[in-house]
């Protein structure tokens, strides 16, 4: 009893745990990855969704949100492949994965690239979106998820970032295909929007209060099968994971529902470390509706460790 | 000079002569009843006393060199209370002896009573000799007036009265004398004028006092004796032939002095051979290998539901309450089924038959109250409730918000047992019916809330859990000639309850069982045990949960949508009888024992059987040396919840199985010193493993394998007068190998090796001092390599990369508790204080390992530093 009392003590001040935490920036990371479409729906599933692939192969735009911030601005070398399971997390497997794209000309910001991924090929020419159907547990059901691993890498860093590309088809009256969730904005402490292009200054290594405006009207319900194949009735619930390149934010990631039920609050602050200097800080916020849809905003602020006399 | 001749009489060790070897260990009262395995065994209802003394005959030639001594024996009372044999035990030499044993077998002493028979006991006399000066000549006086000293004996501290006393004034041992009776009452006559009173008894300083006495005066007084030196009780137990492998008992005086387990009984298993070391001081059950939920604990014959208050605090049975722990790691008999590992049962004892005791224990977490009363002749009353008040002080380490809000963590328990006996006095002879009975009600309730609100948090948290159980237990014990039957109905009530926001479930849980233990000894050579073993139950489960995500539709990784709640709803009925046989059949040194488990289970319409066969084989070598071994299976129903429908469960799961061995020698290198030697290799089939969700296949399988082997060593020194501990080693591979794998690998409880020493010594000046020390291997796990960063982009999370499962083990565990307590003894009741100390030199121990988000680095969670606990107790 004093043993389980002492470990839930210890865990709840802190005393235990890495001090490396996900919303400090400080090295090569892929914070987002976005699709555009995020989902390709067929129009039925009468004769099952395999009908559809060939509805499927329009072409789907892939962004990446890149930071690097120690990098000073190398070239980094990048490689989007496909393959047909979710557990190869770096989709190496012989012959059932395939390279969709490579370059060397990546930075950090923004990497845009078109692929088809409903006509990529592998092994013996068979269509890859077969083979993730064939591996997957679900026999489809859901949508087809076919995983798309971007590998960037410079120096001794590299990342490997799996998004789930989905192609499904229309089980229900109402199912529409999804569409990538877009953040309206963020509040800063006086209320005012931190707009784009306006950085605001933050004095002081005090916490900075951040969150966004209301998402409740953007967060869409939506239908999915049950394993009976009946509706079930879902509403989105985003989540938003904070980041910079100095300091940290707590909570480091906000929204969404907990196993309860119970909505969480946009709401966080930004503390800049006891040693950052006087300068500018990149902030990015990505947002994630649950449902394979995600977008971001990035902005930067002045940062002032002390306020002027 | 001349010669004289003091004699003391302790009853230091008694061994119950009825066809059983003699054996000696600690209990702490006669009138407790030793029940093993549910058959009751032979109760010393009243030991002898001595009627008739005779004085030994002073050595000449010691006399003449002024030598004295004293003689230790070791004295066998046949049942008619004449000595049968006298046997010196501590000699000591110049002519003491002889004449010690030709005084000795004259004594006459009253009948000693087995279960209200007489019988034969065994006991140990010192007989001191002393060189008295020579007394002056005598002078004539006129006859003086009489007086009269009478009054009762106690133990100090210990609100017992004190028999078989000796009371007389001064030393000449031509004084007049007295013996206290039964109840510590005493008459003594005397003269008038000055008495020092001397009295002594056994296990008791010599007692002194003066009292003045005027003519025809009758006195009346109270003593109060001091326990000699707070040494461990040492009084009669009984010991059947044991048929298991290993069977492993300790009493709660063991249970209470052993350091860091802060007197909890079920902790103090984890200190013995073949029980895995659980991480974080909790208080699992890790026994050869087999999961904590494949070993079950009983308390009087009824499974316990849970075994510890808060899933780690203490047990849920009062130490106070308990009379000893049997622990089987393996190879039990087929009265014990429904687990695949091992078992223990707790055994409560009666209330006290002689007065009103009870103990009191303030901690810095709960207290508890214990009492036990004598309510009539026939009936005694023992009860026992705790209650804690962790709640209120859990406020003062929470962190504040410095915004404000509520954080609140309030854990609570309390638990009470309560046991009424009625008719364990009552004496029969032989070929006369006797029964006895006794109601027992126990239960215990834990409740945790969390109530996280406002202070700038983005969400409020509001849970709460409860588990809460109640049994009402009788118990019948019938005994005829050479049967006896124990019958034991309990009924029960279970309730789970928890909140977290919207979600809620409520599971309350009726059920009833009984047992029947049949013990039939038909020869010398032959005694056969037989019974069943009821139990139904029915299930009435409730709960508002949101749509479950991969058991009812596919979830995608990332944000967790809004759902409607559902509600859901079981109510299964669940019968699982048995009937068992086992016969003991004694060829010479050689006793084989084969038994059979036949049980029947039927739960969600569905049907189970297990023929569980067993055997076990003693050979007595020697008095001091025999060979044990057992083969067996044995067969556990999955769990009710594993069962439920599809998508929740899988109905059509079987039983698990395990096919045990073992084979052990036990020597006992002294009368209390023993060792025994046990190697073991249990595997473990059809266990309930996870499918991989999908839409073809049910949630559980009993597609999972296991198998453990090693070698247990217990080198054990049984309670003495000062002394108790042991040293307890095993040697010890566990693996399982679940479907997918390609081979076995290690647990994650393996630990090769498990080195306990405990032990606890009693000091001078009432003090007592305890040590455990421990060094157990670390736990395999499987490690996590990086050799770059891969992250679930829609998830937002990282993974690593598995490296072989269990391929590295945590550090090395050790750790120093000691313990420390002091007896104040006051006329009617007895202050402990005690200071235990877990991990004295502060060793840092590895419990787990925590990695950044990304996996490129761990730490390490430490496991408890120096941990100090204050706590009193007060007895009477």
């Amino acid at each position: 009893m004093r043993s389980w009392l002492f470990l839930m003590a210890s865990l709840l001040v802190g005393c235990v745990g890495p001090s490396d935490t996900p919303s400090k920036v400080h090295d090569l990371r892929v914070l987002g990855v976005r699709l555009e479409p995020p989902e390709i729906m067929g129009p039925s599933c009468d004769g099952g969704i395999q009908a559809n692939f060939a509805l499927f192969p329009a072409p789907v735009t892939l962004t990446a949100l890149i930071a690097d911030p120690a990098g000073k601005g190398r070239a980094l070398t990048y490689e989007l492949r496909a393959c047909a399971s979710t557990d190869d997390g770096t989709c190496s497997r012989p012959g059932e994965s395939t390279r969709l794209a490579f370059g060397t000309d990546a930075h950090d910001g923004e990497l845009v690239l078109t692929t088809r991924p409903a006509l990529t090929q592998v092994g013996d020419g068979g269509f890859l979106i077969q083979s993730v159907l064939a591996e997957d547990p679900f026999k489809g059901l859901g949508g087809v998820r076919m995983p798309l691993v971007l590998h960037v890498y410079a120096g001794t860093e590299e990342v490997f970032a799996q998004k789930l590309m989905v192609f499904s088809c229309k089980l229900f009256p109402g199912q529409i295909a999804n569409e990538n969730p877009v953040l309206p904005g963020i509040t800063l402490p006086d209320g005012s929007a931190w707009l784009e292009g306006t950085p605001p200054t933050f004095t002081g290594r005090g916490a900075v209060a951040l969150k966004t405006p209301d998402l409740a009207p953007y967060e869409v319900p939506y239908l999915v099968p049950s394993i009976q194949l009946l509706p079930v009735h879902l509403q989105e619930s985003w989540r938003l994971a904070w980041y910079a390149d100095h300091g940290a934010f707590s909570p480091e990631s906000t929204g969404g529902v907990n196993g309860g039920g119970a909505v969480s609050a946009n709401v966080t602050a930004w503390t800049p470390s006891s040693s950052d200097a006087a300068g500018s800080v990149r902030y990015w916020f990505v947002v994630r509706d649950g449902r394979g849809g995600m977008s971001w905003l990035a902005r930067s602020a002045h940062f002032a460790p002390a306020s002027k006399p | 000079m001349r010669a004289s001749v003091r004699r003391l009489c302790f009853l230091v060790g008694m061994g119950l002569v009825v066809g059983m070897p003699l054996r000696a260990h600690a209990q702490d009262t006669v009138r407790r009843e030793w029940v093993d395995a549910g058959v009751h065994v032979p109760v010393l209802t009243k030991p002898p006393a001595l009627e008739h003394f005779v004085a030994a005959e002073y050595p000449k030639d010691a006399e003449a060199a002024g030598k004295s001594g004293q003689v230790t024996l070791t004295v066998t009372i046949a049942p008619d209370g004449t000595v049968s044999e006298a046997k010196v035990a501590e000699p000591a030499g110049d002519g003491f002896d002889d004449a010690a044993v030709a005084a000795v077998r004259q004594f006459a002493f009253t009948p000693a009573e087995i279960d209200g028979v007489k019988a034969a006991v065994q006991i140990q006399y010192v007989y001191h000799f002393e060189l008295k000066p020579k007394p002056p000549p005598e002078v004539i006086k006129p006859v003086a007036p009489k007086a009269t000293l009478q009054g009762v004996l106690y133990g100090r501290g210990r609100r017992v009265t004190v028999p078989a006393a000796t009371v007389r004034c001064g030393d000449d041992p031509d004084a007049p004398e007295a013996r206290s009776d039964a109840k510590g009452h005493f008459t003594l006559p005397t003269t008038p004028g000055n008495c020092a009173v001397r009295v002594v008894a056994n296990g008791f300083d010599i007692f002194r006092a003066v009292e003045t006495l005027t003519p025809n005066e009758t006195l009346e007084v109270k003593y109060y004796l001091t326990p000699r030196l707070g040494a461990y009780e040492t009084v009669v137990k009984g010991d059947r032939d044991v048929k298991e492998v290993v069977k492993r008992t300790f009493s709660r005086e063991e249970a209470e002095k052993i350091p860091g387990t802060f007197g909890d009984p079920i902790r103090v298993i984890q200190n013995l051979p073949g029980v895995a070391r659980a991480p974080f001081g909790l208080g699992q059950l890790i026994v050869r290998g087999a999961a904590p939920n494949e070993t079950l604990t009983f308390l009087d014959g009824v499974e316990i539901p849970i075994l510890f208050h808060l899933g780690g605090g203490p047990s849920v049975v009062n130490a106070q309450f308990l009379d000893k722990v049997d622990f089987f790691p393996g190879g039990f008999g087929a009265r014990y089924g429904r687990a695949i590992g091992g078992v223990v049962d707790v055994t409560t004892h009666k209330g006290a038959v002689d007065a009103f005791h009870g103990e009191a224990k303030i901690d810095v977490l709960d207290s508890s109250l214990f009492a036990e009363v004598p309510i009539s002749k026939d009936v005694s009353l023992a009860a026992a409730g705790r209650r804690s008040y962790v709640d209120a002080l859990l406020p003062f380490v929470l962190p504040k918000n410095p915004e404000g809000g509520t954080l609140l963590i309030l854990p609570a328990y309390w638990d009470y047992q309560a046991r009424i006996d009625i008719g364990h006095t009552r004496k029969t002879g032989a070929g006369i019916k006797s029964s006895t009975f006794y109601v027992m009600a126990f239960g215990s309730d834990d409740t945790l809330k969390v109530v996280a609100t406002g202070g700038g948090r983005n969400r409020d948290l509001t849970v709460s859990v409860q588990t809460l159980f109640h049994r009402l237990k009788g118990d019948w014990t019938f005994k005829e000639g050479n049967v006896t039957s124990v019958f034991s109905p309990y009924l029960g009530y279970d309730l789970a309850n928890g909140n977290f926001g919207t979600l809620a479930f409520r599971a309350d849980r009726y059920n009833g069982g009984g047992r029947e233990d049949l013990t039939l000894e038909l020869t010398r050579w032959m005694t056969a045990r037989a019974g069943f073993d009821l139990k139904f139950e029915h299930i009435a489960g409730k709960a508002t949960l949101p749509v479950l995500a991969g058991l009812q539709y596919v979830e995608f990784p990332g944000a967790q949508p809004v759902t409607e709640p559902q509600t859901l709803a079981l109510y299964p009925n669940t019968f699982d009888g048995a009937v068992f046989l086992e016969t003991d059949l004694k060829l010479g040194p050689l006793t084989v024992t084969p038994g059979l488990r036949a049980s029947y289970q039927r739960v969600y319409g569905q049907d189970r059987k297990a023929f569980d066969p067993r055997l076990w084989l003693r050979y007595v070598i020697t008095p001091r040396t025999e060979v044990k071994g057992s083969v067996g299976l044995y067969s556990q129903a999955p769990a009710s919840t594993n069962m439920a429908p599809a998508p929740l469960g899988n109905p059509h799961l079987g039983d698990e199985h395990a096919f045990q061995t073992s084979l052990g020698v036990l020597q006992k290198l002294t009368d209390s010193l023993n060792i025994d030697v046990t190697g073991f290799f249990n595997r473990r089939y059809a266990l309930v493993a996870n499918t991989p969700a999908n839409v073809v296949d049910i949630p559980f399988n009993n597609g999972g394998l296991g198998r453990a082997y090693g070698l247990e060593v217990l080198l054990r020194q049984e309670v003495t007068e000062r002394l108790f501990g042991w040293v307890a080693y095993t040697l010890n591979r566990s693996e399982i190998k679940n479907p997918g794998d390609t081979a076995y690998h290690l647990a994650s409880f393996d630990e090769t090796h498990i080195l306990t020493v405990v032990g606890s010594y009693k000091l001078p000046w009432s003090f007592e001092a305890g040590v455990r020390f421990r060094y157990v291997t670390g736990r395999p796990y499987t490690p996590i390599l990086h050799p770059y960063d891969q992250t679930n982009i829609d998830a937002n999370n990282y993974s690593g990369v598995p490296g072989a499962a269990g391929s590295a083990r945590y550090d090395a565990f050790n750790q120093l508790d000691l313990r420390l307590e002091r007896d104040f003894l006051f006329k009617t009741w007895t202050l402990a204080i005690y200071l235990d100390v877990q991990n004295v030199y502060n060793q840092v121990n590895q419990e787990a390992l925590l990695y950044d988000y990304r996996y490129r680095s761990s730490v390490q969670v430490p496991g408890v530093p120096i941990l100090p606990d204050l706590g009193f107790r007060g007895s009477w």
